[in-house]
This record gives C-alpha cells, sequence and structure tokens, in this order.
C-alpha cells in the first residue's frame, strides 16, 4: 500500500515536470536528423540526398538508388523521425543511396500546380538529376501515401521511366472507402473552392481537421492516454516526435486538389481507370516494373479497403502486397517498422538490386 | 482489463461512443450536412467581402480581393516559369546526352547554382560523398 503512494507520488511528480516541458514546448525531440544535402531544387521542391558514411552507415553497397517521393500534405520528416527510429537511417544502414523529394511548404505561387507538375516536370527531373550524381541508369522509387499515387501517375504515364522497381506505401486507390475526408466531395457535393484558402490552397487546419474526422474519439483518448503515461519520459519523447508530425500539415496546392477531388475522389479514377494526366489518359495496367505495394490493416487515415484494390490494378508481371498489422504511422516508424516493414522492403528492393563492387565480400565478411 | 479504475471507465465509455461516432461521421447526412455549412460560410464569406471591396474601390482603393487576384496570377506565373525551366533543364540534358557526352551536367541557374554544390540540409557542413561505382543494369 506504502509503496502504491509512493509511487503514485513519484508518478505524479514526473507528470508535472513532463507536463511543464510539453507546455512550454521544451526537450522536443530533434526530427529530421540525418545528414542530408540539397542537391537540386525548384520552387519549393527540393531533392534530398542523405549521406551514407562509411563509418556510420557502412557505405552505399547496392545499386541502383532509391527515390522516395513523398506525400503532398504532410511533413516528409516521419520518415526520418529520430535518430533511432528512422525509416531513412535503416536504409542507409542496409546500404542504399537514398534520396528524397520534397515537396516544401507551398504558398500562393503553388496554388495553379496540378497534378501533371509533380508527375510530369518535378519527378522526372528529380530523377534526372539522381541519374546524374549517382551515375546509375535507373532507380527505384519509393512513393509514401499520396506519394503513392503521384508515383503511380509517374510510372503509367511514363512506361519508359528508368525504374528498376517501384514501391509504395499506404496509397490509397478506391478513394470510396476513404471515409468523411473523401465523402464530404465524393457525397455531399462539396466544392473543393469553399475550403480554398486565402493563398488558393486548401490549408493545413482543413487537412488536420479532415484527418481528426476520421476517427471523432482519438483526440480525447490521445489526451488521456498522454496523462496517464505523462511519468513516462520516453512515451512523452514519443509522443513529441508522433503528435507533433501528425497536426503538422503544409497546404495542400489548390489546382491539384481539385483535381484530385474530381479524378481520384468523384471519378474514383484509379479504381475505375479514368486517370488523365496533362490530358492524356493513364491506365495504372501500363506499369509494368517489379512492384510492391505496403498496407496497413490498421491504417486510420488510409483505410484497408482503400489500398487492398492496387495489387490487382497495376500490370506488373512480377508484383507482391505486404498487408501489415500497423497504422498508418507504424509503417515507417516504431518497432512494426524496424521489425517488419522497413526489413521487408529493404528484402524486395535488395533482390532487384545489384551488390556495387565490394559489397559481396563486405556481406560476408 | 489492466490498468486504473478511471483508466478502465474511460475504455468503457470509448468502446461504447467511438462507434457510433464513427457511424456518424462516415453517413451521407454528415457529409451533405458538412458540405451544406461550407458553403454557407463561403456565400456568407463572399457576400461580405464583395460588400467590403465595394466600399473601397469607392475610395479607389484596392480590395483584399484585388490583392488575391494579383497573387494568383503571380503564382501562375511563377508556375508557368518553374515549368518551361524544368522543360529547359530537361531538354539540356537530353542534348548533352545526344552530343555524346557521358555525364551531363546541368547549366546552373539562379536555384541550380544554389542546389548543384549539394547545400547541406541541416547546416552542417557538406561532405564529399563516399560512392563506389556502380554495375551495370541487370538485363
Amino acid at each position: 500500500m506504502l509503496d502504491r503512494v509512493r509511487r503514485d507520488v513519484e508518478r505524479n511528480a514526473l507528470r508535472a515536470r513532463n507536463g511543464v516541458k510539453l507546455v512550454a514546448g521544451v526537450d522536443r525531440p530533434g526530427v529530421g536528423q540525418t545528414p542530408k544535402d540539397v542537391v537540386w531544387q525548384r520552387g519549393r521542391t527540393q531533392l534530398w540526398h542523405y549521406r551514407n558514411d562509411l563509418d556510420t552507415y557502412g557505405g552505399v553497397r547496392y545499386g541502383p538508388p532509391l527515390l522516395i517521393v513523398f506525400s503532398l500534405v504532410s511533413r516528409s520528416y516521419i520518415l526520418d523521425l529520430t535518430p533511432g527510429n528512422s525509416f531513412v537511417e535503416q536504409l542507409l544502414k542496409a546500404g542504399f543511396d537514398v534520396y528524397l523529394l520534397d515537396w516544401g511548404e507551398p504558398d500562393e505561387r503553388d496554388a495553379e500546380n496540378r497534378l501533371e507538375d509533380y508527375v510530369d516536370d518535378y519527378i522526372p527531373a528529380g530523377i534526372d538529376r539522381v541519374l546524374e550524381l549517382s551515375g546509375a541508369d535507373e532507380v527505384n522509387l519509393f512513393g509514401y501515401c499520396f506519394g503513392g499515387n503521384l508515383t503511380l501517375l509517374y510510372a503509367a504515364h511514363h512506361p519508359d521511366a528508368p525504374l528498376r522497381s517501384l514501391t509504395v506505401l499506404a496509397t490509397p486507390v478506391d478513394f470510396r472507402h476513404m471515409g468523411p475526408l473523401a465523402d464530404v466531395f465524393a457525397v455531399g457535393g462539396m466544392d473543393v473552392d469553399s475550403v480554398i484558402g486565402d493563398d488558393g490552397n486548401v490549408p493545413p487546419s482543413i487537412v488536420v481537421q479532415g484527418f481528426r474526422a476520421l476517427t471523432p474519439t482519438a483526440e480525447v483518448t490521445r489526451y488521456v492516454t498522454l496523462w496517464e503515461r505523462l511519468w513516462n519520459d520516453e512515451y512523452v519523447a514519443s509522443y513529441q516526435a508522433m503528435t507533433g508530425w501528425s497536426d503538422d500539415h503544409v497546404p495542400f496546392p489548390g489546382a491539384a486538389a481539385r483535381e484530385t477531388a474530381e479524378m481520384l475522389v468523384r471519378r474514383n479514377g484509379m479504381v475505375t481507370d479514368r486517370l488523365t494526366v496533362g490530358g492524356d489518359p493513364v491506365h495504372l495496367g501500363d506499369i509494368r516494373v517489379p512492384f510492391l505495394t505496403v498496407r496497413a490493416n490498421r491504417d486510420h487515415i488510409v483505410p484497408p479497403d482503400a489500398t487492398a484494390p492496387l495489387i490487382d490494378l497495376v500490370g506488373s508481371p512480377d508484383k507482391h502486397e505486404l498487408p501489415l498489422d500497423a497504422g498508418h504511422m507504424g509503417l515507417v516508424v516504431g518497432r512494426t517498422a524496424a521489425k517488419t516493414t522497413v526489413p521487408t522492403i529493404i528484402d524486395f528492393v535488395r533482390r532487384r538490386s545489384d551488390p556495387l563492387d565490394g559489397a559481396d565480400s563486405a556481406q560476408e565478411a | 482489463m489492466t490498468g486504473p479504475l478511471w483508466r478502465q471507465a474511460f475504455d468503457a465509455a470509448e468502446r461504447a461512443v467511438a462507434p457510433r461516432a464513427e457511424d456518424l461521421v462516415r453517413s451521407e447526412y454528415f457529409s451533405l450536412a458538412t458540405a451544406v455549412v461550407r458553403r454557407a460560410r463561403t456565400v456568407a464569406g463572399r457576400s461580405v467581402q464583395g460588400l467590403s471591396a465595394r466600399a473601397w474601390h469607392l475610395v479607389n482603393l484596392p480590395a483584399g480581393s484585388d490583392i488575391s487576384r494579383l497573387r494568383a496570377q503571380i503564382g501562375s506565373l511563377d508556375r508557368e516559369v518553374r515549368r518551361l525551366t524544368i522543360a529547359l533543364e530537361q531538354e539540356r540534358r537530353r542534348a548533352a546526352g545526344r552530343a555524346g557526352s557521358p555525364r551531363p551536367t546541368t547549366t546552373p541557374t539562379t536555384e541550380d547554382s544554389d542546389a548543384d554544390g549539394a547545400q547541406p540540409a541541416d547546416g552542417a557542413r557538406p561532405r564529399p560523398a563516399r560512392r563506389r561505382a556502380q554495375r551495370p543494369a541487370r538485363p
């Protein structure tokens, strides 16, 4: 009894300390810490090259390089959350040369950006730059969440693209199952223009509200769980990093949002094969490169029903699906990611990559 | 069931409420209601904006909507320039490739001159990349 009282007193003291830290915003965990260089930029878009130092990660042992295309509505540091809990770090340790195409924070200059800007301009330019820097002839392309949709459109619209493989994570194709976020446009008939802000883009607050509406009680549960475990420093650090990211969105370029609502949501174009990019019809069946789709069975942002049809839509003879018992973020951060998702992805890509000179002996050693 | 009593009570309540709340937000009624509320807010906002614009125009001053229109036009122009620059960059690469240069180099533009030197994204000093030669792709 006395021990329990003592433990409660200690925990309450820790709760008070961590509560003050949270409210004051001090001691925030550093995110996106893996060393990288900006190797190309255009507008707000930057191409990052992560340094695979021989001493830290063992150097580049496999080619061709990996290019990650990130989503348009959130920040890319989720893939490089904290040291030791970083998708990018694991890829580097596995011996890959990793690049990431980050869209930055769109402003009024991006309000007219259409999907074709990303699919036909930025991604091809990013790939060219990667090829130029690495000396490779191909890249392994990765798409995360809506970035996966961009890579699918790119691969389908550019059948001659220099791709060794395409991997998409938590990428929705059947937008009928995207919940209230899509229903307000598809069923309610809401006009995207009614949510466009002064800068011509969909404000991040609208995007956050949309995601919160998917699980209406999650917000309350989140605070209750935080209170319960506020004494635990490790939990608080993880809470700060994860919720910091889930509340930290970027504006969705207005024209791309209109196109998404019309083509992907109302027409459900990926499933009904009614896709166009820059006026050209595009078919996912034209994707022929080795393909992997990773989906999370407990994903409340991109429900499994929204991702499930993808494997049948892609025309690749060498295609694979990896359903995992994880949430949306759990695919790339946390224990499931470290133990299952990332090693499986690494294995898939490694099988479709070439060991570079000396890598075989390094592996054996 | 583990955890303190208050947590168990909360979890029980949450289990009872959550499915109903989720059903509600996934209902057609919710989508329609959200769309109607949004539309009403937009109409109201535009009416107020129209009135204030008229007031500013009366004294020969630009209104917020004029500035928004200008910003949109600048944005559109910026996009065109970006797209043209990328197209030009791609064309230069292709031309360099056709000319037989094994490693085409990008002609630096203002932005390239910043990026080509590999700026450290995290403020640290850039280090030379340690990369081994890649084997040709498998047939």
